[in-house]
């Protein structure tokens, strides 16, 4: 019998970024495990935490794609992590799996996204909001590459509404000290707030929000939501009680979705994670990542990237997400957007959805193509 | 960046030799929405795209339609393999506003076409005011002239005479030199000092 082919799985699960690194790799490794169970020997998964440092994950890399045999990474959660090791996978030609929704502006052919990018996330849900809640924005960001694209490109969605930028802040990635943040948005008063932080700064300004709205109904959900396009259910566990009920998220996929024909993997995930364990939008869009290259490596007999490249922009699969179809052009993924609001039992009501987007990393098109109008589900 | 730099349906010219270079240049820029041609052979002033990417290594001088150390009259990014200074300055005196290093690695090409395009939209901007610079100096003698007959005629000193000629300027809403001309040839007088 031939060797299993190994799949790197490259996600750190420390620092800001630890919640959603840990829903990640889980993701992935169940995938494999699950695959395993009806493909034996098939893959075999591959380990390394780079433990939240850029050079752990292009030593891990290196280790998978020259010392183990790798010729696939599902990993990284950054922007910076992910442009770390694009190098090093391109010099050994293999394919780099990524799954979280990010800033857009990359279209790299040895990458598969199945992450949203912004006209999968921030556009649909700006038109989502502009019309009931207003053009008067604040934008809260960290210091770092997401915040600073996401608000830039807010401004200019804003700009071209004709409304204005209430005020436009940002904070370092581990600061949770958002005092000032707060004081400037109950000065400015905005229509509602775009969320660009990241992990505890994100989870201390949305305590902090709640506590503004309690001392200030004006700054309740329901008048002033604020609003993130990455915050899923792998981080709600980290807020104390209700305090983001109401906020709103916009994501490709929401744990228990009407509709969605995940009956089956729900109950593999309760017996494997536990029944309070929820499905994220980064837990299936990294399963979906993981079930697409075992797929395609069984129906090929084999690992080798352009091969399985080739194998996914033939193919339509039936995925966690939907039917799930990789654009050659891009390498992204086509996705359905949702917005949810966050509901009282850990979890996100599904409020407005559209279908299946095909992902425009550049926003080429945006200028010249109408957009499709957003269905209200509720 | 007020506006995301927006190249859909721009017509792209690559003048290389296709090798793998040009292929992933062409991706590239065909999902930035970008209608691409390649061709190695000598561009026409007729034929001009909207944005010329120039193999800096192999170009010689009739490649291109302008002239050495000219304005080039569309961006144009520079394809370079070699470090040699002697390609580099071909680069520059065919007004390359940006080198893309071959190999050409993918994520170096939005940057490069939004920095050849700002830099092609600056030199444009620097033309016009210098034109305008050159405009108002080539007037000079018209000023002083006006300037001297409203000494004479009214009376004024010359910073006086200078002040009353930038305020009519500013209140017909042209420049000092428009309203220098029209007084020295008699079309138009100030209003009477009240």
């Amino acid at each position: 019998m031939r060797k299993a082919h190994r799949i790197g799985i490259l996600y750190s699960t420390s620092g800001p970024y630890a919640a959603i690194g840990r829903d990640c790799r889980d993701a992935a490794e169940f995938a494999i495990a699950q695959y395993g169970a009806v493909m034996p020997g098939l893959v075999e998964p591959v380990h390394v935490d780079p433990g939240a440092s850029l050079k752990g994950y292009v030593e891990g890399a290196i280790t998978m794609l020259r010392d183990r045999g790798c010729r696939h990474i599902i990993g990284t959660v950054t922007s910076a992590a992910r442009k770390e090791i694009i190098p090093v996978v391109e010099k050994h030609d293999g394919l780099l799996w990524y799954t979280c929704p990010y800033e857009g502006f990359e279209a790299n052919p040895n990458v598969i996204y199945t992450g949203a990018c912004p006209n999968q996330h921030l556009l649909p849900l700006f038109d989502y909001l502009l019309p009931r809640f207003g053009t008067r924005p604040y934008l809260a960001g960290a210091n770092y590459v997401w915040g600073w694209e996401m608000n830039r490109l807010a401004r200019e969605l804003i700009n071209a509404a004709g409304g204005e930028i209430a005020g436009e802040r940002y904070l370092p990635l581990e600061e949770t000290s958002v005092d000032l943040l707060i004081a400037d948005i109950e000065r400015e008063r905005p229509d509602f707030i775009l969320n660009n932080l990241i992990g505890p700064a994100s989870y201390a300004f949305l305590e902090a929000m709640h506590a503004l709205a309690r001392r200030d109904p004006a700054f309740a959900p329901e008048r002033c939501p604020v609003v993130s396009c990455d915050l899923t259910e792998c981080e709600l566990d980290h807020l104390p009680g209700d305090v983001a009920v109401g906020q709103m998220s916009a994501a490709c996929y929401f744990d228990g979705m009407a509709g969605s024909e995940d009956a089956a993997l729900r109950g593999e995930v309760v017996r494997a994670f536990g029944s309070g364990r929820r499905i994220s939008s980064i837990f299936a869009a990294t399963y979906a990542a993981a079930a697409l290259c075992i797929e395609a490596i069984h129906a090929i007999g084999d690992d080798e990237p352009r091969a399985v490249r080739q194998h996914l922009y033939s193919t339509t699969s039936q995925t966690v997400l939907g039917p799930l179809r990789i654009d050659a052009a891009t390498n992204h993924a086509a996705l359905p957007f949702h917005l949810g609001r966050i509901n009282r039992t850990g979890g996100f009501d599904v409020i407005a959805s559209r279908p299946a987007i095909s992902a425009d990393p550049y926003l080429a098109g945006q200028r010249s193509a109408a957009r499709p109008r957003l269905r209200i589900v509720s | 960046m007020k506006h995301t730099p927006n190249f859909s349906h721009r017509r792209a010219l690559l003048l290389h030799r296709p090798d793998s270079n040009t292929d992933r240049l062409v991706r590239q820029l065909k999902l930035l929405g970008l209608l691409v041609e390649i061709a190695w052979q000598p561009l026409t002033e007729a034929a001009l795209p909207d944005i010329v990417l120039v193999d800096a290594d192999q170009g010689w001088d009739g490649l291109l339609p302008w002239k050495s150390g000219e304005e080039a009259p569309c961006p144009v990014v520079a394809l370079l393999g070699t470090e040699a200074p002697s390609r580099i300055a071909w680069a520059l005196e065919r007004g390359a506003g940006a080198i893309l290093a071959k190999p050409v690695n993918t994520s170096a090409v939005f940057p490069a076409l939004v920095l050849a395009h700002a830099r092609h939209e600056e030199r444009l901007e620097m033309r016009e005011r210098l034109r305008h610079l050159e405009e108002r100096v080539r007037l000079r003698p018209v000023v002083h002239a006006a300037i001297r007959l409203l000494m004479q005629k009214r009376g004024m000193s010359e910073d006086e005479a200078f002040a009353a000629l930038r305020t009519a300027a500013m209140k017909q809403r042209q420049t000092v030199e428009a309203i220098a001309v029209a007084i020295a040839a008699g079309t138009f007088s100030l209003p009477e000092a009240g």
